[in-house]
C-alpha cells in the first residue's frame, strides 16, 4: 500500500524528535496503575495448587479441609471450571496441525509441572496459600516425556489421548534442488544446533483482577496482557458474554516481550470466580509460578547444513527442526508459531536459491511454548549465521566478507527468500558495512592478533538478520489462525473542550506508545504533543483490535493514527475554511492553531471545536451534516508489512582459565525506517540486545528427567544484571523508507534476534584456535569448560 | 492463629501504627495497609530488587523484611522522592535519559541509586553498574539507567 | 510466595533470647533475615516462633584486640564490616571479601552472626572465618562457649549450635605482621553465590613461605581449610598447592556448574589467590 501523497511529515516537528516520555512522571513517582495495585471493595485473592507431577491422571481431589479454613471463600477444581467456562483451543488451518483443548484447571490429567489443578479463593493471598497445603490430590503417575526426540516417536505415550501423536504440527519448505547443490558444492558443513529453553522474565509477573457486575451482567478484566482484544474476543465465547459486556483493560503493564501475548488459564479462572462469587477476584503470579508457567520459548533442535562454492557463495541450505512446544498448543498463536518461524526465516537476508527445511512441533511434558521476543527468528539467525561462519572458516574467508557476498543487494529487491517470504526492501548491505565501520573491524582484527600472541582469548562476532514487521493481512502472524492480526484501529477525536484523544487497540508494556503515538498524531493534526491523550489497551475504546506483538506497535499504531488524524485534519480544515473565510488550500495547522497562510487570521483548534460543537448556527447545517464531528476512526492494514533488518557486531574476551565471557563492545546497526523517537528506538535496541545476551550466555529453563522445573527461582534462572551488559552502540541507517503509512518499521525484537548469533560467533571466533564451534547456547562457563576439555583431549 | 504485633513505623515522614501478623512482609504492609503501591513486588526472594525501599536511610529489600522488623524505624519509599507535578532531581535525571520503559523495576532502582549515591564514590560507570547489580531490569539494558545515575553523581560532586 | 503463620518475639537481651529458644522446641533466631526470610517466603522453613535478636544492642559493635585482631559483635551488618577501617587495616582479605557479598541492600541488613549461623558453604563469611581461625562465641542456657570456626560448620546449612544457642560474637585473632592475602571468587554474576572460591594468607621470609592458610569456598560440605594444600605450598610452591587444593575439594554438581568444572576452578582460583597473597606479603 502506498502512503497517501500529502502526508504532512515533510517538516516534522515531533516525529523524529527526542520527546521525553509522557508516561514517566507517574511511573517515576510510584503513581503507576499496575494490575497488582488495583484494589476493589470486597476483593478476594486466588492462590493455585499446582501439579508437582509432569504427567499423571488425577484420581481424586479432596478440597474439604481447604474450604473449611477460616478466610477461605471458595475452592474450584477442574470439574467446577468445566461447568463455569466453555472449552477452547487454539485452532489453525495449517495442514498437519493438531489442536489441543486447554482446561483452565486440570481436569482428568496433568501434563506439566506447574499446571494449575485447584484454585483457592480467600480473603488474602496469605490465607489462600495456607489453604493449598490442606488439599489432597491423588495422582497416578504416567510416563514422562521430556525429550522431544522421544516424544515424536510413533508409539510413545500420547499427551493427548484424542490426538494421533505428539507431533502437533509439521511443515516442509523447499525451493530449488538442494541435493544437487550439496552434491556439487566445494564445501559443506553443519551439525546439530541446540537453542535451549528460555522464559521472558518480565519484572512484573502476570496478574488479573476480574470484576463482575451482577446488575449489568458484565465482566471487566484488568489484566497484564499485551492482547486485550484477543483476550476479550475469546472470553466472550468462553463465558457467552457479548462484546459490550466483557471488557478487558491492560493498564500499566510491567514488560511483556511476548510472554503476555497468550490467553492464560489464570485469567479464565479469575473471571469465572468473579462471576460465580459476585466479588472482585485478584490473582497475582509469584515469581515461582511465573518461572514455571509463563510461556517458554526458543526450545529447538536444528540439524542444519550449508553448501558453499569456493568463492563463498551459498549454494544451498538444509535444515531439520524439532521444536519442543510443551504440553499444549498455546492460545492464540498455536504451537506452530515459533517452530515454523524458525524455518521460514532461516534463509535470512541471504541469497539462497536451494533450500529445504522440515519442522515438527512436538509436545512434551513441559510448560507451554508461546511467543517471546524474536519468536523463532533468534534460532533462525543463530543457525544461519553460525553456518556461515563455519563455512567461512573452512575456506579461510573473513566472516564479514562472506556475508557481503551473500547478502541480497539493493538492486535485487523485492527479493523472494527461499522460504517464500518477500523482502520488499531494506538496507542489508549498508547495515553490515556500517557495523564493521562502527566497531572498527579491521583494527579489531589486528588487535586480536596481538592479543592472541599474548595468550588472550579475544573474539569478534557478526550476525545479520532480516524480519518482517508490521505484517498486515497478507500474512497471518500465526499462519492459518482464525485471528486477524493484519489490521489495527485508531479513533481520533477532538471533543467539545477542544481536547484531543487518540484511542488504539494496541497496548503498551513499556514501549512508550503514549508518547510516540502522541508525537505522530500531534504532527498530523498540527497540535502540541502534550495536548494529545493516548488511550491504549482498553477493548471498550475501539471495536476491534488485537494488541502489541510481532513488532507492530509503531507500524500499525502509527499508520492507523496518521490515517485517523488525517481524516480529522480534513474536517478541521473544512470548518476553518468557513470560520476564517478562506479557501481550504490556504488553511494550515500547527501548535494547536489553525491559520490562513500568509495572513494573521487564525484561531485555536479549541475555539474551532467550541464553534462546531457548542455554538449553534456558527457552522452551517449542511457542513455539519457532512462532517458530523471532529472525530474519525480508521483501520490500517499494511498488507505485506515491511522488512526490518540489522547487523550486529561484538568484541568479546574469554578468561582463558575460568572461561567466563565478557562482552567488551557491542554495536547494532539497524534499518528501522522512520524513527518516531530516537530515545525510545535506542532503548528498544538496548533492551533487546540485553535479553539476547542473557539468552546467549546464561538463561536456560531446565527440566529434569521427571519433568521437574529446576529453574523455578531467580537464583537458578539467571538473567543479566547491569554488570553483565555492556554499553551498546545503536546506529540507525538512513535508508529508503518502507511503503507503510508514515514510513515506520517495527523494531522491538531486533536486539534479541541478532545477539545470540553474534555472541555465539564471537565465542567461536575466540576459540577457533582450539577448533571449537559453538553449537549450543547458553554458552555458560560450564559448557565452554566441556568443549575445551574435549578439544584438548581429542 | 498467631498473635498480632503492634508496630509503629514512620513512613515517608508520617507516623503509622498498626496491628500486623508477624509474617506480613514489609512490602505488603506498604502496598496493602498503607496504599503505597509505588513499591513493587517482583520475586519475593530478594533477587530482583524491585521492592527496594530505604529503612533508616539504608536501602533494603522490603520483600525480605518483615513489617514487624520495621517497628521503630523510618521507612522511605519512592513516593518520597518527588511527585507528579514536581519530580525530584534523580527522577528528572531518569526521565531525561530515558532510564525507564515499563517502570516496574524503577522504584527499586531509584531507591538503590539514592543509597549508592550517598555511600559510594561511583568514580567510574563500572562502579555504578556494580552498585545497581542487585536491581534487575529487563527493558532498558541498563545503559540509560547508568547514564542517569552518572549525571546525578556529577551533580552531587559539583555541589 | 507468602510465609506460613508464625509467632514473633523481639528479645531485648541475650538471656531473654536464649530462654525463649530453650522454652520453644522449634523456635528460630531472626536477625537480618536475608537468608531466613527467602526461605520463609518459599515455605521451606516452618517454625512456630521467631526470636528477633536485632534489637539487642550489645551484640552490635566491633572492638580491637590487643593481638591485632578484632572482636566483632554478631549483629555487625555486612555493610559496616565493608566500610570498617579496622577491618580494612587488620584483615584486608575480609574487607575484599565483603565487596562480593550479594548486593548493598542485602549487606545493609545481613549480619555476620546470621551468615555464620546459616552456614552456606558457598558464602564468603563462613569461608573467611575458617581462613582466619575465628573463634565463635555463643550464649546458651548454661552461659555460653567458644567454638573454633573449623569445628563450627558441620554440613551444608548445619552448624554445631544447639537449638537454644546463639552466636554473640566472632573473634578474629591478629594475623602475623606482613602477612599477604588473596581472595578469588567465581560467580556467574556479580553478587551471586560463589560457584567456587579460594582465599589465602601467606607469610614470607624473603622468598621463603613461612606460613600459609588456604580456605576453599563452595566446593565442599562446609568451608574447607585445605591443609594438605597449605603443606604443599610450604614445601613445593603455588602449583603444587593448587593441585592439592583440587584434590581436597569435593564439589557438587548443580545447575551452576559440574563437579569437574568446580574442581577446575579450585585450581585456578587457588593459584590466583596464592599468587596475590605471596606478592602482597612482606618479604
Amino acid at each position: 500500500m502506498r502512503p497517501p501523497d500529502d502526508i504532512s511529515l515533510t517538516r516534522p516537528q515531533y516525529v523524529g524528535a527526542k520527546v521525553v516520555r509522557r508516561e514517566d512522571p507517574r511511573l517515576l513517582t510510584g503513581a503507576g496503575n499496575y494490575v497488582a495495585d488495583i484494589k476493589r471493595h470486597g476483593m478476594v485473592h486466588i492462590a493455585f495448587r499446582r501439579s508437582d507431577h509432569a504427567h499423571a491422571t488425577i484420581r481424586s481431589v479432596d478440597v474439604a479441609a481447604a474450604r473449611a479454613l477460616p478466610g477461605v471463600v471458595s475452592v474450584y477444581t477442574g470439574k467446577d471450571m468445566a461447568a463455569l467456562a466453555n472449552p477452547y483451543q487454539a485452532t489453525s488451518r495449517m495442514k498437519n496441525y493438531q489442536a489441543t483443548f486447554i482446561p483452565p484447571l486440570a481436569h482428568e490429567k496433568v501434563r506439566y509441572v506447574g499446571e494449575a489443578v485447584v484454585a483457592v479463593v480467600a480473603e488474602s493471598r496469605y490465607v489462600a496459600e495456607d489453604a493449598l497445603a490442606h488439599i489432597e490430590i491423588d495422582f497416578a503417575p504416567l510416563p514422562v516425556l521430556v525429550d522431544p526426540e522421544e516424544s515424536l516417536k510413533p508409539g510413545s505415550p500420547k499427551l493427548h489421548d484424542d490426538l494421533e501423536s505428539n507431533i502437533l504440527a509439521a511443515r516442509e519448505f523447499a525451493r530449488g534442488e538442494v541435493e544437487d547443490a550439496f552434491a556439487n558444492a566445494a564445501v559443506t558443513t553443519g551439525g546439530r544446533f541446540h537453542f535451549t529453553r528460555t522464559t521472558p522474565v518480565t519484572i512484573e509477573a502476570r496478574a488479573s483482577v476480574a470484576e463482575y457486575d451482577k446488575g449489568a451482567r458484565s465482566l471487566t478484566l484488568h489484566c497484564t496482557t499485551q492482547i486485550p482484544g484477543i483476550v476479550r474476543d475469546k472470553l466472550s465465547e468462553i463465558f457467552d458474554l457479548p462484546g459490550p459486556r466483557i471488557r478487558v483493560i491492560a493498564p500499566d503493564v510491567g514488560g511483556g516481550f511476548g510472554g503476555k501475548t497468550s490467553l492464560y488459564s489464570e485469567e479464565i479462572v479469575a473471571c469465572a470466580a468473579a462471576r460465580d462469587l459476585g466479588r472482585p477476584v485478584k490473582w497475582v503470579s509469584d515469581r515461582m509460578e511465573d518461572l514455571m508457567t509463563t510461556g517458554n520459548a526458543f526450545d529447538e533442535i536444528v540439524d542444519a547444513e550449508i553448501a558453499i562454492a569456493e568463492d563463498g557463495a551459498i549454494l544451498g541450505v538444509k535444515a531439520d527442526v524439532i521444536g519442543d512446544v510443551g504440553a499444549y498448543s498455546i492460545y492464540p498463536w498455536t504451537a506452530t508459531i515459533e517452530p515454523v518461524q524458525v524455518v521460514s526465516f532461516l534463509p535470512g537476508p541471504y541469497r539462497i536459491e536451494n533450500y529445504s527445511a522440515r519442522v515438527r512441533a512436538v509436545a512434551t511434558n513441559k510448560t507451554l511454548t508461546g511467543a517471546y521476543r524474536g519468536v523463532g527468528r533468534p534460532i533462525s539467525v543463530f543457525v544461519m549465521d553460525r553456518l556461515l561462519d563455519m563455512a567461512a572458516r573452512k575456506i579461510g574467508m573473513d566472516p564479514v566478507e562472506i556475508r557481503r557476498r551473500n547478502l541480497v543487494n539493493d538492486d535485487e529487491f523485492p527479493y523472494k527468500a527461499a522460504s517464500g517470504l518477500v523482502w520488499d526492501k531494506s538496507a542489508f548491505q549498508a547495515c553490515l558495512a556500517e557495523a564493521a565501520d562502527g566497531i572498527g573491524y579491521d583494527a579489531l582484527r589486528r588487535d586480536q592478533e596481538k592479543a592472541r600472541a599474548e595468550g588472550r582469548w579475544v573474539g569478534i562476532g557478526v550476525a545479520s538478520y532480516a524480519e518482517l514487521t508490521g505484517v498486515g493481512s497478507r500474512i497471518a502472524v500465526a499462519p492459518g489462525m482464525p485471528i486477524n492480526t493484519g489490521t489495527e484501529t485508531c479513533n481520533v477525536a477532538i471533543d467539545s473542550t477542544g481536547a484531543v484523544t487518540a484511542s488504539f487497540g494496541i497496548a503498551s508494556q513499556g514501549q512508550g506508545m503514549e508518547t510516540t503515538l502522541a508525537q505522530v498524531v500531534a504532527e498530523e493534526l498540527g497540535v502540541k504533543v502534550d495536548d494529545v491523550d493516548i488511550v491504549l489497551g482498553d477493548t471498550a475504546s475501539v471495536s476491534h483490535g488485537t494488541g502489541t506483538y510481532a513488532s507492530r506497535g509503531a507500524v500499525f499504531g502509527g499508520g492507523a493514527g496518521i490515517l485517523a488524524a488525517k481524516a480529522v485534519h480534513e474536517k478541521i480544515v473544512r470548518v476553518a475554511g468557513h470560520l476564517l473565510e478562506a479557501a481550504e488550500e490556504d488553511i494550515e495547522t500547527g501548535d494547536g492553531n489553525v491559520r490562513v497562510k500568509g495572513t494573521d487570521k487564525s484561531m485555536t483548534i479549541r475555539d474551532l471545536a467550541r464553534a462546531l460543537y457548542s455554538d449553534m448556527g456558527r457552522v452551517p447545517k449542511e457542513m455539519r451534516d457532512e462532517i458530523d464531528n471532529l472525530e474519525a476512526t480508521k483501520v490500517y492494514d499494511p498488507f505485506f508489512g515491511t522488512t526490518t533488518s540489522a547487523s550486529h557486531m561484538c568484541l568479546i574476551e574469554i578468561d582463558p582459565e575460568t572461561y567466563k565471557v565478557e562482552i567488551k563492545r557491542y554495536i547494532v546497526v539497524e534499518d528501522c525506517g522512520r524513527v518516531i523517537n530516537p530515545l525510545i528506538a535506542d532503548g528498544q535496541a538496548h533492551g533487546g540486545v540485553a535479553q539476547g545476551i542473557g539468552v546467549a550466555l546464561m538463561e536456560e529453563v531446565i527440566h529434569d528427567d521427571t519433568g521437574q522445573v529446576l529453574t523455578a527461582s531467580l537464583v537458578d534462572y539467571v538473567v543479566p544484571s547491569a554488570v553483565e551488559i555492556p554499553s551498546i552502540d545503536v546506529v540507525h541507517v538512513e535508508a529508503e523508507l518502507p511503503n507503510t503509512v508514515g514510513g515506520f518499521r517495527g523494531l522491538g525484537e531486533g536486539g534479541t534476534i541478532g545477539a545470540p548469533a553474534c555472541i555465539a560467533n564471537a565465542i567461536s571466533d575466540a576459540l577457533s584456535p582450539l577448533g571449537i564451534e559453538i553449537m549450543e547456547i547458553p554458552a555458560t562457563p560450564e559448557r565452554l569448560f566441556r568443549l575445551i576439555e574435549a578439544a584438548r583431549a581429542g | 492463629m498467631t498473635t498480632t504485633v503492634s508496630i509503629s513505623v514512620t513512613v515517608n515522614g508520617v507516623a503509622q501504627s498498626a496491628e500486623v501478623e508477624p509474617r506480613l512482609l514489609l512490602a505488603d504492609f506498604l502496598r496493602e495497609n498503607l496504599d503505597l503501591t509505588g513499591t513493587h513486588v517482583g520475586c519475593e526472594h530478594g533477587i530482583c530488587g524491585a521492592c527496594t525501599v530505604l529503612m533508616d536511610g539504608d536501602s533494603v529489600r522490603s520483600c525480605l523484611t518483615l513489617a514487624v522488623q520495621a517497628d521503630g524505624a523510618s521507612v522511605e519509599t519512592v513516593e518520597s522522592l518527588g511527585d507528579i507535578e514536581a519530580l525530584g532531581p534523580l527522577q528528572e535525571a531518569f526521565r531525561e535519559h530515558h532510564a525507564l520503559q515499563c517502570g516496574f523495576c524503577t522504584p527499586g532502582m531509584l531507591m538503590t541509586a539514592t543509597d549508592i549515591l550517598r555511600k559510594y564514590d561511583l568514580a567510574t560507570d563500572d562502579d555504578i553498574r556494580d552498585g545497581l547489580s542487585g536491581n534487575i531490569c529487563r527493558c532498558t539494558g541498563y545503559q540509560n539507567i547508568v547514564a542517569a545515575v552518572r549525571s546525578a553523581a556529577d551533580k552531587r560532586d559539583a555541589t | 510466595m507468602k510465609p506460613a503463620p508464625f509467632d514473633y518475639l523481639r528479645a531485648s537481651s541475650v538471656d531473654e533470647a536464649v530462654a525463649a529458644l530453650a522454652a520453644n522446641a522449634d523456635a528460630k533466631v531472626l536477625a537480618g533475615g536475608q537468608s531466613l526470610v527467602p526461605m520463609l517466603n518459599f515455605r521451606l522453613i516452618d517454625a512456630p516462633l521467631f526470636v528477633d535478636i536485632s534489637g539487642i544492642e550489645i551484640l552490635a559493635g566491633i572492638a580491637e584486640a590487643a593481638d591485632g585482631g578484632l572482636r566483632i559483635g554478631a549483629l555487625m551488618r555486612h555493610y559496616a564490616l565493608e566500610t570498617s577501617d579496622a577491618v580494612r587495616q587488620r584483615f584486608p582479605v575480609l574487607h575484599e571479601a565483603m565487596k562480593h557479598v550479594a548486593h548493598l541492600a542485602i549487606r545493609n541488613r545481613g549480619t555476620i552472626g546470621g551468615s555464620l549461623s546459616h552456614a552456606d558453604p558457598a558464602a564468603e563469611l563462613p569461608t573467611l572465618s575458617v581462613l582466619l581461625d575465628a573463634i565463635i562465641e555463643t550464649a546458651n542456657p548454661a552461659g555460653g562457649r567458644q567454638i573454633a570456626a573449623q569445628d563450627f560448620f558441620l554440613a551444608p546449612l548445619t552448624t554445631a549450635l544447639a537449638p537454644d544457642e546463639i552466636v554473640i560474637a566472632v573473634y578474629l585473632p591478629g594475623l602475623p605482621e606482613g602477612a599477604g592475602w588473596g581472595f578469588e571468587e567465581f560467580a556467574q554474576r556479580r553478587g551471586d553465590f560463589a560457584v567456587a572460591g579460594a582465599a589465602a594468607i601467606v607469610v614470607r621470609d624473603g622468598d621463603r613461605v613461612t606460613a600459609t592458610r588456604i580456605a576453599l569456598m563452595g566446593v565442599h560440605d562446609t568451608p574447607l581449610r585445605a591443609e594438605a594444600a597449605e603443606q604443599a605450598m610450604m614445601s613445593d610452591g603455588i602449583e603444587a598447592a593448587a593441585t592439592a587444593a583440587q584434590e581436597a575439594a569435593e564439589p557438587i554438581n548443580d545447575l551452576h556448574g559440574s563437579a569437574e568444572y568446580r574442581r577446575h576452578l579450585v585450581g585456578v582460583l587457588t593459584r590466583r589467590a596464592l599468587t596475590a597473597a605471596y606478592e602482597r606479603a612482606t618479604p
